[in-house]
């Protein structure tokens, strides 16, 4: 057990603090205090930062070589991440495209395909986003509804997607669709490559109670892809979808990074705060400090178990699941206590002084609950894989999907 | 980073476990409450080299770090074992400098005890009901003596909860707040490494029950209300496994660390296995609520422990005070 850097690791992070450094003026950074930036605003500063941080060697860490990776270890890309926090630079624009997009594309496309989409969404050239959440199907993923329809070497896809982070912005997405409406809600899905710019394609930011807009809706009106953009077999897009998704679980939340801010900056923002409350209430924000800092603690050590797993060969798995539920816990305990530090300030969305942090991240979090895997889905996906317990049953599983959603006849 | 054990661990914890299995059980709980002996007791702990793991070598010990008595001390804690390795972890610390003592405590020679709070009247403390030699602090000084030993009527009777006034003390050394602090943070880790195995072991006794028990034509652990409540159980159980493994990995190797990681720990311990428990019962129905079955077993020992060295509102108030305090680093 050992929590240092070996020599490599401490060699390797000081490349990464001089890379840093040595192209500080390329690279778009958070101001203090910022938390985040908007891609609507500043995409041409993110695209660049991504573009300028590839060529340093500090994207793709864990990609092969071929694809325009570095061919390194999992560790290797924890200590890119946490110095990329520490110099400030904010997420990374193709954070859905990484993340999600490419692993799905390695495990799935056709040479073709990676050759011609890898290198490029490395290097933010091009931006990705994931079309799978629609109107009808949140967490019920495998009951949508948008088809795609053979027509002679393409597909024609008409319907709507929704929840679809950086659509705005994006180049191409992945996209579930239904080929074949005969089969079980599952075994009729197919996985495409869509250019966003395609005609047909349609963007419609939607706000977040935030009042910000990292999400959009999209709408398909006879948008041809052809077959040559399919990733996997007809029929096989659940499978595909899975390769997505296991990968969004371990990237929000898994091998040790926070959700939201840091346990670092929430202790500073304590010290900050605490000596301005009331003794009485000093001694009451003490127990939400400390039961937040234990919340983080555990979610950050666990993340750094699953982490040395990773890095020794293990493959993420379910487990992963936990990762984001622990995470999200801990940082719902930051937020609510980071607000309420704050004393009478705390009704307000910002402290005189301009500051909303906390507040902001507060008004964010609801949708960490919700995005790539809501909570209680996590819970079921930990309780059947993890712990064995039976499935719920499924009273939609077997028949085809164009026989309507059974309802055990309670509708 | 490398957060795992290692193999010479993995291999420490499976011997550790059959031990276990084959020495104590929830039943021998059960009997201690009406006046049965602990198992597997003093003299088996000592046989088998667990009580001075930590003791050095040059007194009769193994001198292993401290993760390796947490990893045993998992393993006791699944089968509800005593007396408690949290004596012995703590009067190693406290005895480092007293060899002949050490060598005692090691060979379970002698029934030692750590008391807290006043020495003319201690706090409940730990295995002290079967002493006959006690550790306290006394105006400072680390004090060793015969004692007047007052057990009150047990709520969880593997603990050896008792009260002591002593008879007879000897100084082992002044000025010995910081020795006594450390080791009652080594104390707290190996405790919460004790409910680590008690709540690891409600989750799997709760898991087996859902997964075969049926209501409503169905397997109850098939039910959402049910499940997460099992999985949130679980998720604990993997949070305190990392706080325990990280606070006796800073025992060892980064002392500076300890009071945040021992107390991190210790919070979490008090509230993961009282929830690992309290779930245990209700997925159980009514028969988790029969004195025949496990289940009030594990609750008492959670329900004791939790107060235990500090319970839960003093452990995070220490870690506030400590995190704010730049015990997280820059």
């Amino acid at each position: 057990m050992d929590f240092d850097d070996s020599p490599d690791e401490a060699e390797y992070r000081s490349r990464v603090r001089a890379a840093l450094q040595q192209h500080a003026d390329e690279l778009l950074r958070l101001a203090p205090g910022q938390e985040a930036v908007d891609a609507r605003l500043q995409e041409a500063e993110m695209r660049r930062t991504q573009r300028v941080l590839h060529d340093a060697g500090l994207v793709g860490v864990t990609w092969p070589r071929e694809y325009g990776g570095q061919g390194g270890s999992l560790l290797e890309q924890a200590i890119v991440g946490q110095e990329l926090a520490r110099f400030r630079v904010p997420a990374l624009i193709n954070h859905i495209g990484m993340g999600m997009c490419g692993p799905t594309v390695i495990g799935h496309g056709s040479q073709d395909q990676r050759d011609r989409y890898l290198a490029r969404l490395l290097r933010a050239d091009d931006v990705w986003c994931q079309l799978f959440s629609e109107p009808a199907s949140g967490s019920d993923l495998a009951a949508l509804r948008t088809t795609a329809v053979r027509d002679g070497d393409d597909w024609v896809v008409n319907g709507q997607k929704v929840w679809t982070t950086l659509a705005h912005v994006s180049d191409y997405g992945i996209l579930l669709t239904r080929t074949d409406p005969e089969k079980p809600k599952h075994a009729g899905l197919t996985m495409f490559v869509v250019d966003m710019h395609a005609p047909g394609v349609t963007v419609r930011p939607l706000r977040q109670m935030g009042g910000q807009s990292d999400f959009n809706e999209v709408f398909f009106d006879d948008v041809r892809i052809p077959d040559s953009e399919r990733l996997g077999e007809p029929g096989e897009g659940w499978r595909v979808a899975l390769t997505t998704l296991m990968n969004e679980r371990v990237t929000i939340g898994g091998a040790g990074s926070a959700i939201g801010s840091p346990v670092e900056e929430f202790a500073r923002h304590a010290k900050e705060r605490l000596p301005e409350l009331d003794a009485d209430r000093q001694v009451l924000a003490r127990q939400a400090v400390g039961r937040a800092v234990v919340a983080a603690l555990g979610a950050r050590y666990t993340g750094y178990r699953r982490l040395t797993v990773l890095s020794q060969g293990g493959i993420p798995g379910p487990e992963a699941s936990a990762g984001k539920l622990a995470g999200t816990e801990a940082a719902h305990l930051m937020a609510d206590a980071g607000v309420r530090l704050l004393g009478d300030d705390a009704v307000y969305a910002a402290t005189a002084d301009g500051d909303d942090r906390w507040q902001r991240t507060q008004s964010w979090l609801p949708g960490i609950s919700i995005a790539g895997g809501t909570d209680q889905v996590l819970r079921n996906i930990l309780g059947e894989r993890v712990l064995g317990l039976p499935s719920e049953p499924r009273l939609d599983k077997t028949a085809p999907f164009s026989a309507g959603r059974s309802d055990g006849g309670t509708r | 980073m490398n957060f795992d054990l290692d193999d010479d661990q993995h291999a420490f914890a499976a011997g550790a476990r059959d031990f276990f299995r084959g020495s104590a059980s929830p039943a021998a709980a059960r009997a201690g409450l009406e006046g049965g002996a602990l198992e597997p007791g003093r003299k088996s702990l000592a046989d088998i080299g667990f009580l001075g793991i930590t003791v050095p070598e040059s007194a009769g010990g193994s001198g292993r770090p401290l993760l390796d008595l947490a990893v045993v001390a998992e393993q006791g804690g699944a089968v509800l074992a005593g007396p408690s390795l949290v004596t012995a972890a703590r009067a190693a610390v406290l005895l480092a400098d007293a060899p002949d003592l050490a060598a005692q405590l090691a060979d379970g020679s002698t029934a030692f005890a750590v008391l807290d709070g006043s020495v003319e009247g201690s706090a409940p403390s730990v295995d002290a009901a079967d002493a006959t030699l006690f550790l306290g602090l006394d105006g400072g000084a680390l004090v060793v003596g015969e004692g007047e030993v007052v057990p009150g009527r047990p709520l969880d009777a593997t603990r050896g909860l008792a009260s002591v006034r002593l008879t007879s003390r000897r100084v082992l050394a002044e000025d010995a707040g910081e020795l006594w602090a450390r080791a009652r943070q080594v104390g707290a880790v190996v405790m919460a490494a004790e409910d680590l195995g008690g709540a690891d072991r409600c989750v799997q006794l709760g898991v087996a029950y859902a997964q075969e028990r049926e209501a409503f034509g169905r397997r109850i652990g098939s039910y959402q209300a049910i499940k997460h409540l099992l999985v949130d159980a679980w998720v604990g159980v993997e949070q305190l496994r990392s706080l325990v493994w990280w606070a006796a990995w800073a025992a060892d190797c980064n002392p500076a660390e300890l009071p945040l990681a021992a107390s991190a720990a210790k919070a979490c311990a008090a509230t993961t296995f009282e929830r690992a428990a309290s779930t245990l019962i209700q997925v159980h129905g009514g028969i988790g609520f029969t004195w025949e079955h496990d289940a009030h077993l594990f609750w008492r020992r959670a329900k004791v422990d939790r107060l235990l060295l500090g319970d839960e509102a003093e452990h995070l108030d220490a870690v506030a005070r400590l995190a704010v305090s730049g015990a997280l680093g820059a």
